[in-house]
């Protein structure tokens, strides 16, 4: 089988633009204030966000910044005879000036590139980011494409918030995953931006790659159209499909802060995972960042790429108590060695669309 | 991965257009004016806060599905994990969208239906079809402009070929209603569904094939993706075209031409499903032939080849 090999990634997050700024507050830790929103039709009960610095933009805007960094960080020039694709994950699309979507992000972003091949936008809803990287794969090791540039972007939608917002599932003070007090999450703009190669490809041209892309294993619910099975079943499966027996040396969990799903998460990992759930580190990104919607898998994904470059886990954004439903470790105090170089991140969405994957040192 | 590309079958398809009975109806030269909603077949609890696009989704997938031999009454005749979906929309819940938009503009977020609002998800459709017939594989969404009904026929062979699936459901589907109507103008209303899988598969549960899935392409121009995928093939000979939208700029030489565009309206991003189902219906009723299937947008062409199913079992 062919590998796939991540070498090089780019993001852009409300901790700043390009993936050093992400890797300097996974190791500050600190806990993001969030902005209200001044939209000013959008009245909302809760509205608050965790916004981009600087000048407003849109998804295609964000993706293309961090487009540029992974390209640079790949050491790659995207030549028009180089078999090269764009698979982008978004939840909320390109809002128009009216609020409505557009949802073609990766034909906007494969234009910028002049990349007209198997160009495809993934409109998984908030695990979106989860499956483009996994089509990305299936993409290369299909014999499709050397090359795919592929994750996910959201920014502001009237709409996305307003949804949330209305639906009772906005956290009042932060996002806060696992925590006993937790009543939801907060939205986020933001990308995050991998170049997948095939592992031919990349040694021929000799570049070095943070991890491998090792597994992964989708699943569907068939239950609600927005709350998880209780039993976990079809992300257990997910998860079970994407390790395919390995013990993973940290999750990312997909973690939203909302109530039942992080519940439903933690005993999945438990069910997966045995004993080993109380040693094996979580990661919990959308502490650190808010929710991120079709782009939060990809930045786990750069996350997960960051932690195994460093060989250890940050420590978390510190919980005010661990919700004692949710028997999983989040380590909050230092941080902690990678015990094994194998990274597994969790994406699921609306729908009950589940994905899993596992990243390795390459 | 493992499957040759010649080895994927398309083993069902159903439609759901207001006045076209069935994949076989759209050979035909016109469609009647009176005729039912195809979705007044649907029936149960829940439909009120389903959007049009889902509701034709329901039926195209359901007919497709039984046509396979893989929905029987009371379910699926195979696990749900080997079976996943994959819809293709550009318009799908742009209705929903909207009117939230417009309800916050008017008034505030207290005047949208927090019974709506999950509708405004972009992965509504195949969420509802995997929830009605429990497919529980594969679940993808994707607006990708005028390829993407093409595109996500080829992304099920992917999907398949990965050993992600055994059996994959494609819906292409566009709504009609005031909201897109204002955005773009008339449009097509309706669904069409096929399902693929692996001739080793189908084999194996003792299905017909209706059409081979060929060689696919999306390339910058409509010239390129028809080169690569014809090119050597057959001689070129194509029997039957089912044309993009706008006319390209390169003509394709063909016995027969069939354009679906005049017969239904721009079909957007299900078009490329519907002629899918178009030519697998002229090849089931022929039994053999080329047919080609090309569509471009701005960004963007497309071109799939469908081939008879022969002695594929």
């Amino acid at each position: 089988m062919t590998d796939v090999l991540v070498t090089g990634v780019g993001a852009v997050t409300c901790q700043g633009y390009g993936a050093a700024a992400l890797s300097a507050a996974m190791t500050a830790a600190a806990p993001p204030v969030p902005q209200r929103l001044t939209d000013t039709p959008a009245v909302m009960r809760h509205p608050l966000i965790h916004r981009v610095p600087g000048v407003a933009s849109g998804a295609v805007a964000l993706a293309a910044s961090a487009v540029g960094e992974a390209l640079d960080d790949a050491g790659l020039e995207l030549r028009p005879d180089l078999r090269a694709g764009v698979v982008l994950g978004s939840c909320l699309g390109e809002a128009g000036p009216d609020g409505s979507p557009d949802f073609q992000v990766a034909s906007a972003v494969g234009r910028l590139l002049g990349a007209f091949g198997a160009n495809i936008s993934v409109s998984n809803a908030c695990a979106a980011g989860g499956f483009a990287l996994c089509l990305a794969a299936d993409l290369i090791r299909t014999g499709d494409a050397d090359v795919v540039i592929t994750g996910g972007a959201d920014a502001y939608s009237r709409v996305g918030w307003a949804s949330f917002d209305r639906l009772g599932a906005v956290d009042p003070v932060r996002c806060r995953p696992f925590d006993r007090d937790r009543q939801g999450t907060i939205l986020a703009e933001g990308t995050g931006i991998l170049v997948l190669e095939s592992a031919e490809h990349a040694h021929r041209r000799g570049a070095e790659a943070y991890a491998k892309l090792t597994g992964s294993g989708w699943s569907c619910d068939a239950h609600h159209l927005t709350a998880p099975e209780p039993s976990g079943e079809q992300i257990i499966r997910g998860m079970r499909e994407a390790l395919a027996g390995d013990e993973p040396g940290c999750v990312i969990p997909h973690g939203t802060g909302t109530v039942l799903n992080d519940l439903v998460e933690s005993q999945a990992l438990r069910a997966v995972l045995g004993t080993a759930a109380d040693r094996v580190p979580l990661y919990s990104a959308k502490a650190l960042l808010g929710h991120t919607g079709g782009a939060s898998a990809a930045i786990g994904a750069v996350m997960a790429c960051l932690i195994l470059r460093d060989g250890a886990v940050p420590a978390n954004v510190p919980l005010d108590e661990q919700d004692p439903r949710c028997e999983v470790y989040l380590p909050v105090d230092a941080p902690v060695p990678l015990p094994v170089p194998r990274v597994l991140v969790n994406a699921y969405a609306f729908g009950g669309a589940n994905a899993s994957f596992v990243l390795e040192a390459a | 991965m493992t499957t040759p590309d010649e080895d994927m079958l398309i083993t069902g398809a159903g439609t759901a257009i207001r006045g076209v009975a069935g994949p076989a109806g759209l050979l035909r030269p016109a469609v009647p004016e009176a005729s039912a909603d195809p979705t007044a077949s649907l029936t149960g609890r829940g439909l009120r806060y389903k959007d049009r696009a889902t509701k034709l989704a329901l039926c195209a997938g359901r007919d497709a599905l039984a046509d396979a031999g893989l929905l029987l009454d009371p379910g699926l005749a195979v696990p749900g994990e080997s079976v996943g979906v994959v819809v293709s929309s550009n318009y799908g819940n742009l209705d929903t969208v909207c009117d939230t938009v417009s309800a916050i503009a008017a008034h505030d977020y207290t005047a949208t239906s927090p019974m709506a609002l999950p509708g405004t998800a972009s992965n509504v459709t195949a969420s509802w079809v995997a929830i009605t017939y429990g497919l529980r594989g594969v679940n993808l969404t994707l607006c990708n402009g005028a390829t993407s009904g093409l595109d996500a026929v080829s992304w099920a062979r992917v999907m398949v070929r990965a050993g992600r699936v055994r059996h994959m459901l494609v819906i292409g589907v566009e709504p009609a209603n005031p909201v897109v109507a204002e955005l773009v103008g008339p449009t097509f209303d309706g669904a069409a569904a096929l399902v693929l899988e692996s001739a080793e598969t189908a084999r194996e549960r003792g299905a017909t094939a209706m059409a081979r899935l060929g060689r696919h392409a999306r390339r910058e121009t409509h010239a390129r993706a028809v080169g690569d995928v014809l090119g050597g093939l057959l001689d070129d000979r194509v029997d039957l075209w089912c044309r993009p939208e706008t006319a390209p700029g390169d003509r394709v030489e063909s016995a027969e031409e069939q354009d679906l565009t005049a017969l239904l309206g721009p079909a957007s991003g299900a078009l490329g499903v519907v002629q899918c189902v178009t030519g697998a219906a002229w090849l089931r009723e022929r039994a053999g032939g080329t047919v080609l299937a090309t569509t471009q947008g701005a960004d963007a062409a497309a071109a799939t080849v469908l081939t008879g199913a022969g002695a594929a079992l």
